[in-house]
């Protein structure tokens, strides 16, 4: 009898907080930890007080496990707007699980570089960018790095980490290696594997979760460490004595994009928050807070920001940009590689 | 000989709880370790990070993980108990075939069975279900074979001839299910409810396809913390779950038995 | 003639009183035909389509078992559930003991402690393993710290860390198999041995543990299938060089997008644990009539 009634106070309770709430709201789904914060603070609570919406935010799953979400449910994850990646961009375009975005529905598309925006597709709206940036330790390493070659110096044996193929720094930093050492970023990927394999033996292992990295770094385990720039910076600003710079050799962008499924349920909330979170004033506030690049050319931000980060057209000259879609059909052909000659050669 | 064999049994049995116990306690020092890093540091000590838990962030995740599992190990409890009725007691024929179905969800990895559940009830139009609803669906479906397993296991040790004895003496059907089979079995279902309870409490592999934004429950609040920052917050919040449902399990003890259930069938 | 009809109607009525045994059936069956066997089957049909044109293709079967890397999955897979179902059972048999005979008041607490690592998190706890293990990890600075080790032994990322880390999920599910079946062995059995002179041993070896058959083989079952579906330990203690099918399974699905593959690879997974499961139960039966008593 007992047993009846919590499970009746359990079922009532559970479907009170499931019918809960009907005004009009907009889902965002998007990364948690210190980004939820930033996010929060610089977009999303001034998109509330603009537009009266109400924001819930969503901070489950990474970028790949988003899109296999709304694979699953064929374009119905239960979010309005996902922040993925270009990669994913392409997907789902093609998949025909994401909405198209034009200037009529998005106007501040126009706004951004063309050459970057083209990489996305029809489906991504750029509104940030990464590079894969080479963190160190500023107490453990002798002199500041320049080059990706830092990593295989003598003096960074056993003390290097290296990303999980299922992280996609690992194939870029292959990429990446694979230019440097004269071939190139898609079709001859020789030198890359080559590099890499001599790269493993100064691992102290592979790992794929960034945080877990992370933990690594700040042990003192590892002294440096292929990362992207801005979660790089998060780590700086917490304290953790490390820097990071963007190679010589030149580097691979990550291209992040905002997405709107196509069976997403508030779809004119989701484009007004796309096109306000590429507004100039929002883009400079992005920029400002999380400390990266964005794909306006026409946003002001302070030069200290600036000369870290990927905002001019010059700066987007110098990447590295391989063709994401082909990126994304040679992984599986890659991730064979990385097995048989990248972790077999690891100690 | 016995009194070796006895030394060697309580040995075990202190090494066992030994192992048990190891990556808890380093759970437990990093929780309330000064240091910003999950680590194994004995000596300072603070209580900081566990003021973080008691908000809304932690506190939502673990009710909503709370029902679901309460609701999850209630259906599974019933569903394996008519299931191991009619295949360990009843002896229906085919009730080899109609067990190893039964337990085929044992099977199939979780993350498998996720997306197969999404895929399903996007395809058929069920877009409703999907969420906590769907989530707990998948849940039972992951439970029913451990504890259709446990009480099947508790109904084969049943001695068929206290049934008999009592039908002779005139008792029917119900009542002898009532109070001959049912505290008999009582060890399987509490057994059964236990692992289910704990199977959907700690779940991962389905939930990550099938939580619904801003109904999160609280493994997928962990992972997802996890991703950007391993700290002792984490440690904090599971070891604040931990207490508040050996609280729980201590309140019943004093008021309801919980041991009592446990041991129902031994005496 | 009316033999006959009589014969008829006693089959129609024992029929009826079959179909009545199989009505608690129905919702457990329905339930799960709707949400498992339907959900599987598509499953099965995507198995049969390329990942990329979705037209008829056997090629991701053709390549699970072809593949080097796959093929070394599958016999890790086999071989860690395997240790991790002996382990748990040969551990989780003195403490279900334990907890099934003794009336102190420490089994109160043996109960706690038995299941509370379970409700403390799968993947904290698995990380609490990796700082015991891991090269620079508590035992190994234990261990060089006495001198005992002049360098790191390699505990974590390999077959063993992935098997302590396992066996440590488990064992709580592997307690609970046994002791329900150690809870209906009637302890009068065990007395009466004891009083008419047989040794500890031997009412262990004659009467404890044919009698906990059951429990044995369902501990041995529950503890193969939850490690070989295990996914976030083997990940985190086993890393990139100890790679299992559940791992693998979760790549393609959440990484290389390519769910015709997992569905292979799923279904592999599927028939090798029912071959195991209906292994086990035909094992079971020999031993009841072997040992029986």
């Amino acid at each position: 009898m007992t047993t009846l009634k919590t499970l009746t106070v359990a079922a009532a309770a559970l479907f009170t907080t499931i019918g809960a709430g009907r005004a009009e709201q907009l889902i965002v789904n998007s990364y948690g930890g210190p980004y939820e914060a930033i996010i929060m603070e610089r977009i999303i609570k001034p998109f509330e007080d603009r537009t009266g919406i109400t924001v819930v935010y969503d901070p489950v799953g990474s970028a790949s496990q988003d899109y296999a979400k709304i694979k699953a449910t064929k374009g119905r994850p239960g979010f309005d707007v996902a922040v993925m990646t270009a990669s994913q961009s392409l997907d789902g375009c093609r998949d025909g699980l994401l909405e198209k975005f034009t200037t009529d529905t998005v106007p501040n598309l126009a706004k951004l570089n063309p050459a970057v925006s083209r990489m996305a597709g029809e489906c991504g709206a750029v509104h940030e960018v990464q590079y894969l940036s080479l963190l160190w330790r500023t107490d453990k390493l002798k002199a500041a790095p320049t080059s990706w070659n830092a990593l295989f110096e003598q003096e960074l044996k056993g003390k290097i980490i290296l990303p999980t193929f299922q992280n996609i720094m690992a194939a870029n930093l292959m990429q990446v290696l694979s230019v440097k050492n004269g071939g190139d970023l898609l079709e001859n990927v020789d030198p890359g594997f080559k590099a890499m394999a001599v790269l493993a033996k100064q691992t102290i292992g592979f790992e794929q979760s960034s945080a877990v990295m992370e933990t690594y770094v700040k042990g003192g385990q590892v002294w440096a460490m292929p990362y992207w720039n801005g979660r790089a910076q998060l780590l700086m600003d917490s304290g953790v004595p490390v820097d990071f710079v963007k190679p010589t050799e030149g580097t691979i962008p990550l291209i992040a994009t905002l997405n709107v499924p196509v069976g997403a349920e508030n779809k004119a909330a989701a484009m007004k928050f796309v096109d306000f979170f590429l507004e100039k004033a929002s883009q400079e506030a992005w920029v400002t807070g999380y400390k990266v690049g964005s794909a306006r050319s026409d946003i002001e931000v302070p030069e200290a920001v600036r000369s870290r980060q990927i905002t001019t057209e010059g700066d987007l000259e110098k990447l590295l940009l391989p063709d994401l879609s082909i990126t994304a059909a040679k992984l599986p052909e890659w991730g064979d590689r990385w097995e048989r000659e990248v972790v077999s050669a690891a100690n | 000989m016995n009194r070796f064999l006895a030394g060697l049994f309580w040995l075990s049995l202190c090494l066992i709880l030994a192992f048990i116990t190891l990556p808890l306690l380093v759970v437990v020092a990093a929780s309330v370790s000064p240091s910003s890093t999950v680590t194994f540091a004995p000596g300072d000590w603070t209580l900081t990070w566990y003021s973080a838990v008691w908000t809304a962030k932690w506190l939502d995740p673990f009710v909503l993980s709370l029902k679901i599992a309460v609701i999850v190990s209630l259906a599974s409890g019933v569903l394996g108990a008519l299931g191991a009725y009619a295949v360990a007691y009843e002896k229906c024929p085919g009730s080899d075939a109609i067990m190893s179905f039964l337990l085929s969800p044992l099977a199939v990895p979780q993350i498998v069975k996720g997306v197969a559940i999404v895929l399903f009830l996007s395809s058929a139009g069920f877009y409703v279900f999907l969420g906590t609803s769907g989530l707990i669906a998948a849940h039972i479906v992951l439970t029913l074979p451990f504890a259709a397993r446990m009480i099947a296991t508790s109904i084969h040790n049943f001695d068929k001839n206290l049934d008999r004895a009592a039908q002779i003496l005139g008792a029917s059907k119900w009542q002898r299910m009532w109070h001959i089979l049912f505290p008999l079995i009582k060890p399987g279902v509490f057994s059964g409810m236990t692992f289910a309870f704990i199977i959907s409490f700690n779940n991962i592999p389905l939930s990550v396809f099938l939580v619904r934004p801003g109904q999160t429950t609280l493994p997928i609040t962990v992972i997802n913390y996890m991703e950007y920052s391993l700290d002792p917050v984490l440690a904090a919040v599971n070891v604040a779950s931990l207490i508040f449902i050996l609280a729980t399990i201590f309140l019943f003890e004093k008021f309801g038995g919980f041991s009592a259930q446990i041991h129902g069938g031994s005496k | 003639m009316t033999i006959a009809e009589t014969g008829s109607a006693a089959t129609r009525l024992r029929r009826r009183f079959a179909l009545r045994g199989y009505i608690p059936l129905v919702p457990p069956i329905t339930f799960l035909m709707i949400f498992f066997a339907v959900p599987i089957g598509m499953m099965i049909g995507i198995s049969f389509q390329d990942s990329k044109t979705l037209a008829f293709s056997l090629g991701s079967y053709e390549r699970v078992f072809t593949d080097d890397l796959i093929l070394a999955g599958i016999f890790r897979t086999m071989l860690m559930s395997g240790l991790v179902a002996i382990c748990v059972t040969v551990m989780a048999y003195p403490v279900a003991y334990f907890l099934a005979r003794s009336t102190s008041r420490w089994r109160t607490v043996v109960f706690a402690l038995a299941i509370a690592p379970e409700l403390a998190g799968v993947v904290l706890r698995t990380y609490g393993w990796l700082i015991i293990l891991e090269d620079r990890g508590f035992i190994n600075d234990a261990l060089i710290w006495l001198g005992v080790i002049s360098s790191p032994l390699p505990l974590a990322k390999n077959l063993f860390g992935v098997v302590v880390g396992l066996t440590h999920v488990v064992l709580p599910f592997g307690i609970l198999a046994l002791l329900t079946s150690i809870q209906g062995i009637d302890p009068n059995i065990e007395k009466a041995a004891q009083i008419l002179g047989a040794s500890r041993a031997s009412v262990i070896r004659h009467i404890l543990l044919p009698l906990s058959i059951p429990g044995i083989v369902s501990s041995l079952l529950i503890s193969f299938t939850m490690a070989a579906s295990a996914y976030a330990t083997p990940a985190l203690l086993g890393g990139a060089r100890f790679k299992v099918l559940a791992t693998m399974i979760y790549e393609q699905i959440m990484f290389y997008i390519n769910w015709p593959l997992a569905a292979v690879m799923a279904i592999v997974m599927l028939v090798m644990m029912l071959a195991i499961s209906f292994a086990g139960a035909r094992i079971e039966t020999r031993l009841h009539k072997k040992l029986n008593v």
